[in-house]
Protein backbone atom coordinates (compact mmCIF):
# COMPACT_ATOMS: atom_id res chain seq x y z
CA UNK A 1 0.00 0.00 0.00
CA UNK A 2 2.79 2.31 0.89
CA UNK A 3 4.53 1.40 -2.34
CA UNK A 4 1.38 2.27 -4.18
CA UNK A 5 1.37 5.63 -2.54
CA UNK A 6 4.81 6.22 -3.86
CA UNK A 7 4.03 5.03 -7.31
CA UNK A 8 4.64 7.15 -10.34
CA UNK A 9 0.97 8.02 -10.44
CA UNK A 10 1.66 10.70 -7.87
CA UNK A 11 4.24 13.32 -8.63
CA UNK A 12 6.24 13.94 -5.48
CA UNK A 13 4.91 17.44 -5.14
CA UNK A 14 1.34 16.39 -5.48
CA UNK A 15 1.94 13.74 -2.82
CA UNK A 16 3.26 16.36 -0.48
CA UNK A 17 0.38 18.70 -1.09
CA UNK A 18 -2.03 15.81 -0.72
CA UNK A 19 -0.45 14.83 2.55
CA UNK A 20 -0.54 18.37 3.86
CA UNK A 21 -4.15 18.60 2.77
CA UNK A 22 -4.85 15.32 4.44
CA UNK A 23 -3.37 16.51 7.68
CA UNK A 24 -5.74 19.45 7.57
CA UNK A 25 -8.68 17.14 7.05
CA UNK A 26 -7.68 15.01 10.03
CA UNK A 27 -8.68 11.33 10.04
CA UNK A 28 -12.32 11.90 9.26
CA UNK A 29 -12.56 13.26 5.78
CA UNK A 30 -10.00 11.65 3.55
CA UNK A 31 -10.02 11.62 -0.20
CA UNK A 32 -11.22 8.10 -1.05
CA UNK A 33 -7.99 7.10 -2.76
CA UNK A 34 -6.05 7.90 0.37
CA UNK A 35 -7.86 5.47 2.60
CA UNK A 36 -5.36 2.76 2.00
CA UNK A 37 -2.39 4.91 2.95
CA UNK A 38 -3.49 6.84 5.99
CA UNK A 39 -3.96 5.24 9.37
CA UNK A 40 -7.48 4.10 10.21
CA UNK A 41 -8.90 3.44 13.63
CA UNK A 42 -7.91 -0.20 13.70
CA UNK A 43 -5.61 -2.57 15.50
CA UNK A 44 -3.04 -2.36 12.75
CA UNK A 45 -3.09 1.38 13.15
CA UNK A 46 0.30 1.47 14.77
CA UNK A 47 2.14 -0.39 12.01
CA UNK A 48 0.41 1.60 9.30
CA UNK A 49 0.97 4.81 11.22
CA UNK A 50 4.65 4.13 11.35
CA UNK A 51 4.93 3.28 7.69
CA UNK A 52 2.98 6.24 6.43
CA UNK A 53 4.51 8.47 9.07
CA UNK A 54 7.84 7.47 7.66
CA UNK A 55 6.86 8.51 4.19
CA UNK A 56 5.06 11.63 5.29
CA UNK A 57 7.99 12.71 7.46
CA UNK A 58 10.31 12.26 4.52
CA UNK A 59 8.07 14.19 2.23
CA UNK A 60 7.46 16.97 4.68
CA UNK A 61 11.17 17.28 5.30
CA UNK A 62 11.95 17.31 1.65
CA UNK A 63 9.65 20.31 1.33
CA UNK A 64 11.37 21.92 4.33
CA UNK A 65 14.69 21.22 2.62
CA UNK A 66 13.46 22.91 -0.55
CA UNK A 67 12.30 25.89 1.46
CA UNK A 68 15.60 26.23 3.31
CA UNK A 69 17.65 25.76 0.16
CA UNK A 70 15.71 28.45 -1.65
CA UNK A 71 16.02 30.81 1.30
CA UNK A 72 19.73 30.25 1.78
CA UNK A 73 20.51 30.54 -1.91
CA UNK A 74 18.56 33.76 -2.09
CA UNK A 75 20.40 35.02 0.94
CA UNK A 76 23.74 34.20 -0.69
CA UNK A 77 22.85 36.08 -3.84
CA UNK A 78 21.65 39.06 -1.85
CA UNK A 79 24.90 39.10 0.14
CA UNK A 80 26.91 39.06 -3.07
CA UNK A 81 24.88 41.88 -4.56
CA UNK A 82 25.24 43.83 -1.34
CA UNK A 83 29.02 43.39 -1.43
CA UNK A 84 29.13 44.82 -4.92
CA UNK A 85 27.08 47.79 -3.77
CA UNK A 86 29.53 48.32 -0.92
CA UNK A 87 32.58 48.17 -3.15
CA UNK A 88 31.25 50.54 -5.74
CA UNK A 89 29.84 52.96 -3.19
CA UNK A 90 33.27 53.13 -1.60
CA UNK A 91 34.69 54.06 -4.99
CA UNK A 92 32.24 56.96 -5.19
CA UNK A 93 33.32 58.11 -1.75
CA UNK A 94 36.99 58.01 -2.74
CA UNK A 95 36.13 59.97 -5.84
CA UNK A 96 34.37 62.69 -3.87
CA UNK A 97 37.30 62.88 -1.45
CA UNK A 98 39.49 64.11 -4.31
CA UNK A 99 37.50 67.32 -4.37
CA UNK A 100 39.26 70.62 -4.03
CA UNK A 101 38.69 74.24 -4.96
CA UNK A 102 40.16 73.70 -8.41
CA UNK A 103 38.51 70.53 -9.61
CA UNK A 104 35.16 70.76 -7.87
CA UNK A 105 32.97 70.59 -10.94
CA UNK A 106 34.68 67.69 -12.63
CA UNK A 107 35.02 65.66 -9.47
CA UNK A 108 31.35 66.09 -8.67
CA UNK A 109 30.32 65.36 -12.21
CA UNK A 110 32.20 62.09 -12.25
CA UNK A 111 30.92 61.23 -8.78
CA UNK A 112 27.36 61.84 -9.88
CA UNK A 113 27.83 59.54 -12.82
CA UNK A 114 29.42 56.88 -10.68
CA UNK A 115 26.68 57.13 -8.09
CA UNK A 116 24.05 56.76 -10.77
CA UNK A 117 25.94 53.70 -12.03
CA UNK A 118 25.91 52.17 -8.55
CA UNK A 119 22.19 52.72 -8.42
CA UNK A 120 21.44 51.48 -11.91
CA UNK A 121 23.72 48.46 -11.81
CA UNK A 122 24.53 47.26 -8.34
CA UNK A 123 21.44 48.37 -6.44
CA UNK A 124 19.40 47.25 -9.37
CA UNK A 125 20.88 43.79 -9.02
CA UNK A 126 20.11 43.81 -5.32
CA UNK A 127 16.52 44.66 -6.12
CA UNK A 128 16.41 41.83 -8.62
CA UNK A 129 17.75 39.27 -6.15
CA UNK A 130 15.32 40.31 -3.45
CA UNK A 131 12.43 39.77 -5.84
CA UNK A 132 10.24 42.17 -3.92
CA UNK A 133 9.95 40.00 -0.79
CA UNK A 134 11.75 39.17 2.45
CA UNK A 135 12.94 42.75 2.90
CA UNK A 136 12.98 42.48 6.67
CA UNK A 137 13.84 38.80 6.76
CA UNK A 138 17.04 39.25 4.79
CA UNK A 139 17.86 42.71 6.06
CA UNK A 140 21.11 41.57 7.69
CA UNK A 141 22.27 40.31 4.32
CA UNK A 142 21.97 43.58 2.45
CA UNK A 143 22.12 46.18 5.23
CA UNK A 144 25.89 46.84 4.96
CA UNK A 145 25.62 47.52 1.25
CA UNK A 146 22.66 49.81 1.69
CA UNK A 147 24.39 51.69 4.48
CA UNK A 148 27.44 52.23 2.31
CA UNK A 149 25.22 53.47 -0.52
CA UNK A 150 23.47 55.91 1.81
CA UNK A 151 26.89 57.09 2.97
CA UNK A 152 28.05 57.68 -0.60
CA UNK A 153 24.85 59.37 -1.73
CA UNK A 154 24.63 61.71 1.25
CA UNK A 155 28.34 62.49 0.99
CA UNK A 156 27.96 63.46 -2.63
CA UNK A 157 24.82 65.51 -1.94
CA UNK A 158 26.53 67.45 0.80
CA UNK A 159 29.54 68.27 -1.32
CA UNK A 160 27.27 69.36 -4.11
CA UNK A 161 24.64 71.40 -2.24
CA UNK A 162 25.64 71.56 1.41
CA UNK A 163 22.42 69.87 2.45
CA UNK A 164 21.44 66.46 3.74
CA UNK A 165 19.92 64.01 1.32
CA UNK A 166 16.60 62.97 2.81
CA UNK A 167 15.44 59.40 3.16
CA UNK A 168 12.42 60.18 1.01
CA UNK A 169 14.59 61.58 -1.74
CA UNK A 170 16.90 58.61 -1.81
CA UNK A 171 13.96 56.22 -1.81
CA UNK A 172 12.27 58.09 -4.62
CA UNK A 173 15.38 57.60 -6.70
CA UNK A 174 15.20 53.86 -6.08
CA UNK A 175 11.57 53.45 -7.07
CA UNK A 176 12.19 53.22 -10.82
CA UNK A 177 14.56 50.30 -10.27
CA UNK A 178 11.81 47.95 -9.22
CA UNK A 179 9.49 46.11 -11.47
CA UNK A 180 6.04 47.73 -11.11
CA UNK A 181 4.45 44.42 -10.23
CA UNK A 182 6.69 43.93 -7.22
CA UNK A 183 7.22 45.78 -3.98
CA UNK A 184 10.05 48.24 -4.52
CA UNK A 185 13.13 48.19 -2.37
CA UNK A 186 12.92 51.13 -0.03
CA UNK A 187 15.70 51.90 2.37
CA UNK A 188 14.38 51.66 5.87
CA UNK A 189 14.90 54.19 8.58
CA UNK A 190 17.43 52.11 10.50
CA UNK A 191 19.77 51.56 7.56
CA UNK A 192 19.52 55.23 6.68
CA UNK A 193 20.55 56.30 10.16
CA UNK A 194 23.39 53.80 10.23
CA UNK A 195 24.64 55.08 6.89
CA UNK A 196 24.39 58.63 8.19
CA UNK A 197 26.61 57.75 11.12
CA UNK A 198 29.29 56.50 8.73
CA UNK A 199 28.88 59.68 6.67
CA UNK A 200 30.15 61.78 9.55
CA UNK A 201 33.40 59.82 9.57
CA UNK A 202 33.96 60.59 5.91
CA UNK A 203 33.08 64.22 6.49
CA UNK A 204 35.68 64.37 9.22
CA UNK A 205 38.29 63.07 6.82
CA UNK A 206 37.16 65.56 4.23
CA UNK A 207 37.31 68.45 6.67
CA UNK A 208 40.84 67.64 7.74
CA UNK A 209 41.87 67.26 4.12
CA UNK A 210 40.30 70.57 3.14
CA UNK A 211 41.98 72.35 6.01
CA UNK A 212 45.39 71.18 4.89
CA UNK A 213 44.53 72.57 1.46
CA UNK A 214 43.61 75.85 3.00
CA UNK A 215 39.86 75.63 2.45
CA UNK A 216 39.03 76.60 5.98
CA UNK A 217 35.53 77.84 5.29
CA UNK A 218 34.54 74.61 3.64
CA UNK A 219 35.88 72.80 6.71
CA UNK A 220 33.88 75.05 8.97
CA UNK A 221 30.70 74.43 7.04
CA UNK A 222 31.39 70.71 7.36
CA UNK A 223 31.82 71.25 11.08
CA UNK A 224 28.42 72.92 11.39
CA UNK A 225 26.77 70.21 9.34
CA UNK A 226 28.22 67.36 11.34
CA UNK A 227 27.26 69.09 14.57
CA UNK A 228 23.67 69.34 13.35
CA UNK A 229 23.53 65.69 12.40
CA UNK A 230 25.02 64.60 15.70
CA UNK A 231 22.58 66.71 17.63
CA UNK A 232 19.58 65.40 15.74
CA UNK A 233 20.74 61.84 16.07
CA UNK A 234 21.10 61.96 19.83
CA UNK A 235 17.34 62.18 20.15
CA UNK A 236 16.63 59.45 17.69
CA UNK A 237 19.27 56.80 18.31
CA UNK A 238 18.05 55.58 21.71
CA UNK A 239 14.71 54.70 20.12
CA UNK A 240 16.16 52.54 17.38
CA UNK A 241 15.54 48.81 17.08
CA UNK A 242 18.94 47.49 18.06
CA UNK A 243 20.76 50.40 19.55
CA UNK A 244 24.03 48.63 20.26
CA UNK A 245 25.69 49.21 16.88
CA UNK A 246 24.41 52.71 16.66
CA UNK A 247 25.62 53.60 20.14
CA UNK A 248 29.21 52.77 19.25
CA UNK A 249 28.81 54.74 16.06
CA UNK A 250 27.59 57.71 18.08
CA UNK A 251 30.72 57.62 20.20
CA UNK A 252 32.87 57.56 17.09
CA UNK A 253 30.76 60.36 15.67
CA UNK A 254 31.35 62.55 18.65
CA UNK A 255 35.07 61.93 18.28
CA UNK A 256 34.83 62.96 14.63
CA UNK A 257 33.00 66.15 15.56
CA UNK A 258 35.62 66.96 18.15
CA UNK A 259 38.43 66.26 15.66
CA UNK A 260 36.91 68.66 13.17
CA UNK A 261 36.33 71.29 15.82
CA UNK A 262 39.90 70.98 17.05
CA UNK A 263 41.27 71.22 13.54
CA UNK A 264 39.25 74.37 12.87
CA UNK A 265 40.43 75.74 16.18
CA UNK A 266 44.06 74.99 15.38
CA UNK A 267 43.79 76.71 12.05
CA UNK A 268 42.31 79.79 13.63
CA UNK A 269 44.89 80.01 16.35
CA UNK A 270 47.98 78.75 14.62
CA UNK A 271 47.02 79.34 11.04
CA UNK A 272 50.37 80.33 9.73
CA UNK A 273 51.73 76.86 10.36
CA UNK A 274 49.00 75.29 8.26
CA UNK A 275 48.64 77.72 5.42
CA UNK A 276 52.06 79.11 4.57
CA UNK A 277 51.07 79.97 0.99
CA UNK A 278 48.03 82.09 1.73
CA UNK A 279 49.01 85.63 2.50
CA UNK A 280 47.01 88.11 4.49
CA UNK A 281 45.94 89.85 1.30
CA UNK A 282 44.00 86.87 0.04
CA UNK A 283 40.34 87.79 0.64
CA UNK A 284 39.46 84.26 1.72
CA UNK A 285 42.27 84.13 4.21
CA UNK A 286 41.36 84.48 7.81
CA UNK A 287 44.65 86.32 8.17
CA UNK A 288 43.18 89.17 6.14
CA UNK A 289 43.23 91.82 8.78
CA UNK A 290 46.25 90.62 10.69
CA UNK A 291 49.13 93.03 10.28
CA UNK A 292 52.41 91.70 9.06
CA UNK A 293 54.02 92.53 12.36
CA UNK A 294 51.92 89.96 14.12
CA UNK A 295 52.52 87.13 11.66
CA UNK B 1 16.86 65.42 -11.20
CA UNK B 2 16.63 67.63 -8.13
CA UNK B 3 13.10 68.72 -8.95
CA UNK B 4 12.00 65.16 -9.42
CA UNK B 5 13.28 64.37 -5.96
CA UNK B 6 11.52 67.40 -4.63
CA UNK B 7 8.27 66.32 -6.19
CA UNK B 8 8.65 62.84 -4.88
CA UNK B 9 9.43 64.19 -1.45
CA UNK B 10 6.34 66.33 -1.41
CA UNK B 11 4.29 63.65 -3.00
CA UNK B 12 5.09 61.11 -0.34
CA UNK B 13 4.59 63.68 2.40
CA UNK B 14 1.25 64.89 1.16
CA UNK B 15 0.17 61.39 0.33
CA UNK B 16 0.97 60.50 3.84
CA UNK B 17 -1.20 63.22 5.29
CA UNK B 18 -4.12 62.52 2.98
CA UNK B 19 -4.48 58.99 4.18
CA UNK B 20 -7.10 59.26 6.91
CA UNK B 21 -5.91 56.13 8.61
CA UNK B 22 -2.27 56.88 8.90
CA UNK B 23 -0.66 58.89 11.58
CA UNK B 24 2.29 61.04 10.70
CA UNK B 25 4.55 58.42 12.04
CA UNK B 26 3.96 55.80 9.56
CA UNK B 27 6.09 57.38 6.90
CA UNK B 28 8.41 54.47 6.88
CA UNK B 29 5.68 51.87 7.13
CA UNK B 30 3.88 53.49 4.24
CA UNK B 31 6.98 53.45 2.18
CA UNK B 32 7.93 50.06 3.45
CA UNK B 33 4.43 48.91 2.74
CA UNK B 34 5.41 49.28 -0.86
CA UNK B 35 8.26 47.03 -0.22
CA UNK B 36 6.86 44.64 2.30
CA UNK B 37 3.38 43.69 1.24
CA UNK B 38 3.21 40.10 0.06
CA UNK B 39 3.75 40.13 -3.62
CA UNK B 40 0.46 38.38 -4.14
CA UNK B 41 -1.25 41.66 -3.32
CA UNK B 42 -1.88 43.16 -6.69
CA UNK B 43 -3.09 46.50 -5.48
CA UNK B 44 0.47 47.79 -5.56
CA UNK B 45 0.23 48.07 -9.30
CA UNK B 46 -2.43 50.79 -9.43
CA UNK B 47 -0.82 52.33 -6.37
CA UNK B 48 2.52 52.68 -8.10
CA UNK B 49 1.03 54.10 -11.26
CA UNK B 50 -0.71 56.81 -9.24
CA UNK B 51 2.61 57.50 -7.63
CA UNK B 52 4.30 57.93 -10.96
CA UNK B 53 1.44 59.96 -12.38
CA UNK B 54 1.62 62.34 -9.46
CA UNK B 55 5.26 63.00 -10.08
CA UNK B 56 4.30 65.57 -12.65
CA UNK B 57 1.22 66.99 -10.98
CA UNK B 58 2.44 67.72 -7.48
CA UNK B 59 3.32 71.37 -7.17
CA UNK B 60 6.70 72.38 -5.88
CA UNK B 61 5.54 74.19 -2.84
CA UNK B 62 7.20 75.76 0.11
CA UNK B 63 10.61 75.09 1.46
CA UNK B 64 12.41 71.93 0.58
CA UNK B 65 15.69 70.16 0.82
CA UNK B 66 17.36 72.55 -1.58
CA UNK B 67 16.82 75.59 0.60
CA UNK B 68 20.05 77.31 1.57
CA UNK B 69 19.50 76.67 5.28
CA UNK B 70 19.36 73.06 6.33
CA UNK B 71 17.72 73.61 9.68
CA UNK B 72 13.99 73.41 8.93
CA UNK B 73 14.08 70.37 6.68
CA UNK B 74 16.76 68.62 8.70
CA UNK B 75 14.85 69.05 11.91
CA UNK B 76 11.60 68.15 10.26
CA UNK B 77 12.98 64.93 8.90
CA UNK B 78 14.45 63.90 12.22
CA UNK B 79 11.29 64.84 14.06
CA UNK B 80 9.45 62.47 11.76
CA UNK B 81 12.03 59.80 12.44
CA UNK B 82 11.69 60.27 16.17
CA UNK B 83 7.96 59.87 16.01
CA UNK B 84 8.20 56.78 13.82
CA UNK B 85 10.72 55.17 16.10
CA UNK B 86 8.64 55.95 19.15
CA UNK B 87 5.76 54.22 17.46
CA UNK B 88 7.77 51.15 16.63
CA UNK B 89 9.08 51.19 20.19
CA UNK B 90 5.53 51.19 21.51
CA UNK B 91 4.64 48.38 19.20
CA UNK B 92 7.56 46.40 20.51
CA UNK B 93 6.40 46.93 24.06
CA UNK B 94 2.97 45.62 23.22
CA UNK B 95 4.54 42.63 21.56
CA UNK B 96 6.68 42.00 24.63
CA UNK B 97 3.62 42.08 26.84
CA UNK B 98 1.89 39.39 24.78
CA UNK B 99 5.06 37.34 24.56
CA UNK B 100 5.41 37.37 28.33
CA UNK B 101 1.95 35.89 28.59
CA UNK B 102 2.85 33.29 25.99
CA UNK B 103 5.87 32.45 28.07
CA UNK B 104 3.83 31.94 31.21
CA UNK B 105 1.27 29.75 29.44
CA UNK B 106 4.16 27.74 28.04
CA UNK B 107 5.62 27.29 31.49
CA UNK B 108 2.32 25.94 32.77
CA UNK B 109 2.17 23.52 29.86
CA UNK B 110 5.73 22.44 30.47
CA UNK B 111 5.16 21.90 34.17
CA UNK B 112 2.18 19.63 33.54
CA UNK B 113 4.12 17.70 30.93
CA UNK B 114 6.90 17.02 33.39
CA UNK B 115 4.60 14.48 35.02
CA UNK B 116 5.26 12.03 32.21
CA UNK B 117 8.66 11.45 33.71
CA UNK B 118 6.93 10.30 36.86
CA UNK B 119 4.80 7.76 35.00
CA UNK B 120 1.58 9.53 35.50
CA UNK B 121 -0.89 8.17 32.93
CA UNK B 122 -0.45 9.96 29.67
CA UNK B 123 -4.06 10.95 28.97
CA UNK B 124 -4.26 12.67 32.34
CA UNK B 125 -1.05 14.58 31.77
CA UNK B 126 -2.09 15.55 28.28
CA UNK B 127 -5.44 16.82 29.40
CA UNK B 128 -3.90 19.33 31.73
CA UNK B 129 -1.32 20.41 29.21
CA UNK B 130 -3.88 20.73 26.45
CA UNK B 131 -5.81 23.25 28.47
CA UNK B 132 -3.06 25.72 27.72
CA UNK B 133 -3.30 25.31 23.98
CA UNK B 134 -6.41 27.42 23.74
CA UNK B 135 -4.79 30.13 25.81
CA UNK B 136 -1.83 30.05 23.47
CA UNK B 137 -4.06 30.20 20.46
CA UNK B 138 -5.64 33.36 21.81
CA UNK B 139 -2.32 34.91 22.62
CA UNK B 140 -0.94 34.25 19.17
CA UNK B 141 -3.98 35.79 17.59
CA UNK B 142 -3.44 38.82 19.82
CA UNK B 143 0.12 38.94 18.56
CA UNK B 144 -1.08 38.66 14.99
CA UNK B 145 -3.42 41.56 15.59
CA UNK B 146 -0.62 43.75 16.88
CA UNK B 147 1.57 42.92 13.90
CA UNK B 148 -1.25 43.54 11.50
CA UNK B 149 -0.84 47.23 12.24
CA UNK B 150 2.42 47.27 10.34
CA UNK B 151 1.99 44.82 7.51
CA UNK B 152 5.07 43.10 6.21
CA UNK B 153 7.14 43.69 9.30
CA UNK B 154 6.75 40.21 10.80
CA UNK B 155 10.47 39.63 10.51
CA UNK B 156 11.36 43.01 11.90
CA UNK B 157 9.99 41.97 15.29
CA UNK B 158 10.37 38.22 14.83
CA UNK B 159 13.25 38.00 17.31
CA UNK B 160 10.90 39.06 20.08
CA UNK B 161 8.86 35.87 19.91
CA UNK B 162 11.30 33.50 18.29
CA UNK B 163 12.58 31.53 21.27
CA UNK B 164 9.18 31.38 22.96
CA UNK B 165 7.64 30.00 19.79
CA UNK B 166 10.36 27.40 19.47
CA UNK B 167 9.57 26.23 23.00
CA UNK B 168 5.87 26.11 22.23
CA UNK B 169 6.47 23.99 19.14
CA UNK B 170 8.66 21.59 21.09
CA UNK B 171 5.99 21.07 23.73
CA UNK B 172 3.23 20.64 21.17
CA UNK B 173 5.34 18.14 19.25
CA UNK B 174 6.10 16.18 22.40
CA UNK B 175 2.45 16.07 23.32
CA UNK B 176 1.53 15.01 19.80
CA UNK B 177 4.07 12.22 19.98
CA UNK B 178 2.85 11.02 23.35
CA UNK B 179 -0.63 10.84 21.91
CA UNK B 180 0.00 9.39 18.47
CA UNK B 181 3.61 8.31 18.22
CA UNK B 182 4.03 10.46 15.13
CA UNK B 183 5.77 13.69 14.33
CA UNK B 184 3.83 16.92 14.44
CA UNK B 185 4.16 18.54 11.02
CA UNK B 186 4.74 22.20 10.38
CA UNK B 187 1.25 22.72 8.99
CA UNK B 188 -0.29 20.83 11.91
CA UNK B 189 1.63 22.97 14.38
CA UNK B 190 0.41 26.09 12.62
CA UNK B 191 -3.11 24.87 12.85
CA UNK B 192 -2.91 24.07 16.53
CA UNK B 193 -1.85 27.61 17.23
CA UNK B 194 -4.36 29.14 14.88
CA UNK B 195 -1.68 30.58 12.66
CA UNK B 196 -1.63 30.81 8.90
CA UNK B 197 1.01 31.63 6.37
CA UNK B 198 -0.57 34.62 4.76
CA UNK B 199 -1.22 36.53 7.96
CA UNK B 200 0.98 35.52 10.87
CA UNK B 201 2.70 32.25 10.20
CA UNK B 202 4.96 29.81 11.93
CA UNK B 203 8.47 30.28 10.67
CA UNK B 204 9.82 27.00 9.30
CA UNK B 205 13.15 27.38 11.06
CA UNK B 206 11.40 28.05 14.37
CA UNK B 207 9.40 24.86 13.83
CA UNK B 208 12.55 22.84 13.09
CA UNK B 209 14.36 24.16 16.16
CA UNK B 210 11.29 23.32 18.23
CA UNK B 211 11.44 19.75 16.93
CA UNK B 212 15.09 19.54 17.95
CA UNK B 213 14.18 20.72 21.44
CA UNK B 214 11.58 17.98 21.56
CA UNK B 215 14.14 15.34 20.71
CA UNK B 216 16.17 16.55 23.67
CA UNK B 217 13.38 15.32 25.92
CA UNK B 218 13.41 11.79 24.52
CA UNK B 219 16.41 10.29 26.29
CA UNK B 220 15.17 11.38 29.68
CA UNK B 221 11.67 10.09 28.95
CA UNK B 222 12.94 6.73 27.79
CA UNK B 223 15.15 6.27 30.83
CA UNK B 224 12.31 7.02 33.19
CA UNK B 225 9.87 4.80 31.34
CA UNK B 226 12.24 1.86 31.52
CA UNK B 227 12.81 2.49 35.20
CA UNK B 228 9.06 2.40 35.67
CA UNK B 229 8.86 -0.91 33.83
CA UNK B 230 7.81 0.03 30.30
CA UNK B 231 10.34 -2.02 28.34
CA UNK B 232 8.68 -1.48 25.01
CA UNK B 233 9.20 2.26 25.03
CA UNK B 234 12.85 2.30 23.91
CA UNK B 235 12.07 0.44 20.73
CA UNK B 236 9.33 2.88 19.76
CA UNK B 237 11.33 5.93 20.68
CA UNK B 238 14.37 4.64 18.85
CA UNK B 239 12.42 4.06 15.67
CA UNK B 240 10.88 7.50 15.90
CA UNK B 241 14.10 9.29 16.61
CA UNK B 242 15.96 7.38 13.91
CA UNK B 243 13.38 8.41 11.34
CA UNK B 244 13.46 11.96 12.59
CA UNK B 245 17.23 12.16 12.44
CA UNK B 246 17.24 10.67 8.97
CA UNK B 247 14.71 13.22 7.84
CA UNK B 248 16.75 16.05 9.31
CA UNK B 249 19.79 14.81 7.42
CA UNK B 250 17.93 15.71 4.24
CA UNK B 251 18.25 19.37 5.14
CA UNK B 252 21.18 21.46 4.00
CA UNK B 253 21.84 23.45 7.09
CA UNK B 254 24.27 26.29 7.31
CA UNK B 255 26.30 26.90 10.45
CA UNK B 256 23.64 28.52 12.55
CA UNK B 257 21.61 27.81 15.66
CA UNK B 258 19.45 25.22 13.92
CA UNK B 259 22.55 23.36 12.82
CA UNK B 260 23.85 23.29 16.36
CA UNK B 261 20.57 21.91 17.65
CA UNK B 262 20.51 19.28 14.94
CA UNK B 263 23.99 18.21 15.91
CA UNK B 264 22.69 17.80 19.45
CA UNK B 265 20.02 15.40 18.19
CA UNK B 266 22.77 12.94 17.37
CA UNK B 267 23.56 12.61 21.06
CA UNK B 268 19.92 12.15 21.98
CA UNK B 269 19.74 9.33 19.46
CA UNK B 270 22.89 7.76 20.83
CA UNK B 271 21.54 7.87 24.36
CA UNK B 272 18.26 6.24 23.33
CA UNK B 273 20.21 3.54 21.47
CA UNK B 274 22.15 2.81 24.63
CA UNK B 275 18.97 2.44 26.66
CA UNK B 276 17.47 0.19 24.02
CA UNK B 277 20.62 -1.92 24.04
CA UNK B 278 20.55 -2.21 27.83
CA UNK B 279 16.99 -3.38 27.72
CA UNK B 280 17.48 -5.75 24.80
CA UNK B 281 20.53 -7.65 25.99
CA UNK B 282 18.91 -8.30 29.28
CA UNK B 283 16.01 -9.84 27.43
CA UNK B 284 13.64 -7.36 28.96
CA UNK B 285 12.33 -6.05 25.67
CA UNK B 286 9.15 -7.65 24.42
CA UNK B 287 8.87 -9.37 21.04
CA UNK B 288 7.95 -7.73 17.75
CA UNK B 289 11.43 -6.36 17.48
CA UNK B 290 12.02 -6.75 13.77
CA UNK B 291 11.38 -3.12 13.06
CA UNK B 292 13.50 -2.11 16.03
CA UNK B 293 16.38 -4.34 15.00
CA UNK B 294 16.35 -2.90 11.55
CA UNK B 295 16.56 0.44 13.22
CA UNK B 296 19.63 -0.63 15.19
CA UNK B 297 21.35 -2.25 12.24
CA UNK B 298 20.46 0.59 9.97
CA UNK B 299 22.33 2.95 12.25
CA UNK B 300 26.00 3.51 11.54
Amino acid sequence: MVVWCFSATFGRISLVSWLTMASKFKPHRLPPSADACLPLESSTKRARTMMSTHSSIKDAFSSYADYLNALNEKRERVVKASRDVTMNSKKVIFQVHRISKNNREEVLEKAEKDLAAVRDQQISRLVKELEGTDFWKLRRAYSPGVQEYVEAATFFKFCKTGTLLNLDEINASLLPLSDPSREPLQINLLDYLLGLADLTGELMRLAIGRISDGEVEFAESICRFVRDIYRELTLVVPLMDDTYDMKTKMDTMLQSVVKIENACFSVRVRGSEYIPLLGSSDPSSFLLRVSDAEL
Amino acid sequence: MQSAFRNAYHFTLSRYNLNPNSTVLQLVPVISTFSLLPSSVSKTLPFRSTLIASFSTTPMAGDDSDAPQTFPSLEKQFEKFRVQLEDSGNLRERIRAVVLEIESATRLMQASLLFVHQSKPIPEVLEKAKAQIDALKDLYSKLAEVIRECPGQYYRYHGDWRSETQMVVSLLAFMHWLETGTLLMHTEAEEKLGLNDSDFGLDVEDYLVGICFMSNEMPRYVVNQVTAGDYDCPRKVLKFLTDLHAAFRMLNLRNDFLRKKFDGMKYDLKRVEEVYYDVKIRGLATSGDSVGEQGIQGQS
